[in-house]
């Protein structure tokens, strides 16, 4: 009965408050009488399947709950995760600022070969801006990680960003199968089959009950 | 008709084989929940919130009962799904593109799914 899917990633996104994480994950908006139950609880994550080059891949895209503190994100969170979008807001400027803060934290706390990529968020407040586009490529030019410019508001680049950091996660994990088990060498067993992370939860799922 | 002759008339049109006949889908964008045949249909009584509350009638969720249910074993048979924070060992499930719930419930402790036939389009 069960769906097989070819790939499975999970996505963090993290950075300071108030620069959009909670609104790239989450769109509603609500009328004046009614408020959406959901709205008023919040989402903690999201399930995705996209196609990347015939590839089932389901991305879960994680938010960050009121831990937007370096201190208080530690290994355990960013357990089993595979993509980090780092979010800065262009009208913030020491959101920008941190960006770095959250890299070293990163580079601390998280796998070392976690795929990474920076969101200049809330884009359409032209007139607000602290942070220019120049300086958000040259940031991630240094890093040598992906960046564009993004609004959660109107819906712009969102999607294309999920899409590149997926993209770029399958690149890397093919990449790294092919060198463990190269062709010829033993069975064609290239891949990790839905079936076999069924039957095995990775160890990250089991963050679910302790939030 | 009764109200059981309802039942079996949605039973009818939606479940085939003990599961979801047609794709599962959100109300109202569309967006995809189940692929065919993915979920179990089971009958169950759970209360769920409404998907509008009224703001004018203060601090208090309005409920309804649901009966039928589409049941998910793996969270990662869903295509697109929206989880929301835990209350009451339980997470609400929403559309993932318009974040329209509950349209379900998951349970922390089973990991299991229900999607509820009453609240999602089948195409
Ligand atoms: N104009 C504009 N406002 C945004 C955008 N993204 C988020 N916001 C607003 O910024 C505030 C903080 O957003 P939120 O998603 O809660 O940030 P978080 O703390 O990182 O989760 C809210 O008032 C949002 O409506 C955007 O792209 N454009
Ligand atoms: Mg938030
Ligand atoms: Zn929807």
């Amino acid at each position: 009965m069960a769906k097989t899917y070819d790939y499975l990633f999970k996505l963090l996104l993290i950075g300071d408050s108030g620069v959009g994480k909670t609104s790239i994950l989450f769109r509603f908006s609500e009328d004046a009488f009614n408020i959406s139950f959901i709205s008023t609880i919040g989402i903690d994550f999201k399930i995705r399947t996209i196609d990347l080059d015939g590839k089932k891949v389901k991305l879960q895209i994680w938010d960050t709950a009121g831990q937007e503190r370096f201190r208080t994100i530690t290994t355990a969170y960013y357990r089993g995760s595979m993509g980090i979008m780092l979010v800065y807001d262009v009208t913030n400027e020491k959101s920008f600022e941190n960006i770095k803060n959250w890299i070293r934290n990163i580079e601390e706390n998280a796998s070392a070969d976690v795929e990474k990529m920076i969101l200049g968020n809330k884009c359409d407040l032209d007139s607000k801006r602290q942070v220019s586009k120049e300086r958000g490529e040259q940031l991630a030019v240094e890093y040598q990680i992906k960046f564009v410019e993004t609004s959660a508001k109107d819906s712009l680049n969102v999607e294309y960003a999920f899409y590149t950091l997926a993209r770029d996660i399958k690149a890397k994990m093919e990449k790294k199968q092919e060198a463990s088990n190269p062709p010829g060498a033993r069975g064609g067993t290239h891949q990790l089959k839905s079936n076999d992370q069924q039957r095995k939860p990775p160890s990250w799922l089991s963050r679910c009950s302790i939030l | 008709m009764s109200d059981a002759d309802i039942k079996d008339a949605v039973e009818n049109e939606y479940v085939e084989d003990g599961s979801n006949k047609l794709l599962v889908k959100c109300k109202f964008c569309g967006s995809k929940i189940l692929e065919r045949k993915s979920g179990k249909f089971v009958r169950k009584e759970i209360d769920l919130p409404l998907m509008e509350q009224d703001k004018r009638v203060e601090a208090k969720v309005q409920y309804e009962k649901i009966y039928q249910f589409f049941f998910v074993e793996n969270m990662y048979t869903f295509e697109n799904i929206g989880f929301t924070h835990t209350i009451d060992n339980c997470k609400y499930l929403s559309c993932a593109d318009c974040d329209a719930g509950p349209v379900g419930y998951y349970d922390m402790d089973t990991k299991h799914s229900y999607v509820a036939l009453s609240r999602v389009k089948h195409e």
